[in-house]
């Protein structure tokens, strides 16, 4: 296989699970920039190296594509689709972010389920606190009425709170990943 | 290299590929290697780049018959494009002269 073909191949592969569309036109791309190094003089092997290692370009594009569909879209697609892009690109030097970002991406789920627990444990508790007395449970109807209350209202806050939390993190990832990986690569990708 | 100095030509490539855009529409192979010679960029990084730009609108592409093969992709610089240019422009002649005169020793003070 020559160095063109090999080039391709390994940026095609590198692009997997992009829409066909988009895949088709940065193949084009590149492959015109083969085409246009020979008409030029080049050899292909020449022309492979100065374009760079197409694992490293296809990371490029595949997050780009994610930052940009976060902001168009901020689903949980989405957002997702940044955290694997930015993450996959930025593999070397986020041995510092990674554990943080685990780190606090685990805390706030489970102050997520603790969030959506309190507000479903007070909501089914609140009929049952208007018609029956709690089991071992001192205060009256209101007072048990109101504690479900509370519990459903503070869960739903947490919940609440979280999802916010969630939409800035995604949102300072999303930078992080444009300002450091954007077209980094000056050759050999480091 | 230097990881600053990769930040450096990271900041301005856009603004570099909006100035020979300016001069006259190129494709992507013209482009990438005029760039590469001047700054030292890999040229791959130029299509990343060009793609980001179109979809900000900040170039257009149209297609050109070539004698040899398909055809070229061009590239055109679109009105806020050339809009960007300008502002982009003044801002990175404002800051390479300020960062200058401190180097020289020579900074305003205020």
């Amino acid at each position: 296989m020559n160095d063109r073909q090999l080039f391709l191949r390994r940026l095609a592969a590198g692009l997997k699970g992009m829409p066909k569309s988009s895949i088709a036109d940065i193949m084009a791309d590149y492959d015109a920039h083969f085409e246009a190094g020979n008409a030029a003089g080049r050899s292909e092997a020449d022309v492979a190296t100065a374009l760079g290692d197409p694992g490293r370009l296809a990371r490029e594009l595949r997050a780009e594509v994610g930052l940009r569909r976060w902001e168009d879209e901020r689903s949980m697609a989405a957002a997702l689709g940044v955290m694997v892009g930015v993450l996959g690109l930025a593999a070397l030097d986020l041995f510092i972010v990674l554990p943080l970002l685990v780190g606090v991406v685990a805390a706030l789920f489970s102050f997520f389920i603790v969030g959506v627990g309190m507000c479903l444990g007070g909501g089914v508790a609140l009929p049952f606190a208007l018609i029956a007395h709690f089991p071992g449970f001192a205060g009256d109807h209101l007072q048990a009425a109101l504690l479900s209350l509370g519990f459903l209202s503070g869960g739903a806050s947490v919940a609440a709170f979280c999802a916010l939390f969630t939409i800035g993190l995604i949102n300072l990832l999303a930078r992080y990943g444009r300002t450091h990986y954007r077209l980094i690569t000056a050759r050999p990708s480091i | 290299m230097d990881p600053n100095l990769v930040q450096f030509k990271k900041g301005v490539l856009e603004l570099c590929v909006l100035a020979l855009l300016s001069r006259s529409d190129s494709y992507g192979y013209d482009i990438a290697s005029r760039l590469s010679d001047a700054i030292d960029m890999g040229e791959g990084t130029i299509y990343p780049l060009m793609r980001r730009m179109q979809k900000d609108e900040l170039v257009s592409t149209y297609l050109v018959e070539s004698s040899s093969g398909p055809p070229r992709k061009y590239y055109r610089l679109t009105d806020s494009g050339r809009r960007s240019l300008d502002v982009q422009k003044s801002a990175w002649n404002d800051f390479t002269h300020s960062v200058a005169a401190i180097l020289d020793g020579q900074e305003k003070t205020r």
